[in-house]
């Protein structure tokens, strides 16, 4: 195409520039909500962890207790129970910390990324169909043919 | 089908990278473009895209951000 025909061939790559940035934000979000749902449940997975550890925990201190309570005299050591139970706990409370951030943080998301999905599949195929209307007039109007044809 | 292009692996940066080739695009296109059917397909084409995607991908990358701390942090 020649210089005089610039401006045609300028909208023409901002119009393939559109549908490029269409598909691959298409990608980009399907990704973004991947990783939350990947994020979530192996958060979810590891609350589940550390919930059985901290029941088993409790269950094992307990029974130290017993015996702490039934040893007379002997001195029975508790504490290495006591310590697992308290890592798991701290460890569950860390999670259910994070689990509650990242949910809030989804309330704020959601509405970005639903009015962006909009944009995606609405606004940006009529900005492309405008654009190409407006290159197919400058082309009728200059008699250029489109490439290809 | 248009494949992201490889870089960097997580979506908000891929979204970011997009965002300035289409940028680019209508940087290219601006001075060859300069009527009244140009102002109105900035004004309510242009804009409120290059405004929402910027707010969406912000948006994304403080998320982000949050997944990898939280995976950090519980490993």
């Amino acid at each position: 195409m020649t210089a005089i025909h610039a401006d045609i061939e300028a909208l023409t790559e901002l119009r393939a520039a559109l549908t490029r940035f269409r598909y691959a934000q298409r990608e980009v979000a399907d990704r973004g909500g991947d990783a939350i749902e990947a994020t979530r449940a192996s958060l979810e997975a590891s609350a589940s962890r550390w919930r059985a550890r901290l029941e088993q925990g409790g269950a094992e201190l307990a029974a130290c207790r017993d015996r702490a309570a039934a040893a007379d005299g002997d001195q029975v050591d508790c504490s290495g129970y006591v310590r697992a139970v308290s890592e798991a706990d701290e460890r569950l409370e860390r999670i259910r910390q994070w689990q509650q951030r990242i949910d809030q943080q989804l309330f704020e998301f959601a509405g970005a990324s639903s009015r962006f999905k909009d944009l995606l599949e609405t606004d940006l195929p009529r900005a492309e169909e405008q654009l190409a209307a407006i290159i197919a007039s400058l082309r009728g109007a200059r008699r250029v043919q489109p490439p290809g044809s | 089908m248009y494949p992201v292009s490889p870089g960097p692996a997580r979506p908000d940066r891929d979204g970011d990278h997009q965002l300035r080739l289409l940028n680019d695009a209508w940087e290219k296109a601006v001075p060859f473009w300069r009527d009244d059917i140009a102002r109105q397909f900035g004004a309510h084409h242009w804009m409120p895209l290059h405004d929402e995607s910027r707010l969406y991908l912000e948006a994304l990358r403080v998320m982000m951000d949050l997944l990898d701390a939280a995976e950090r942090d519980t490993e």
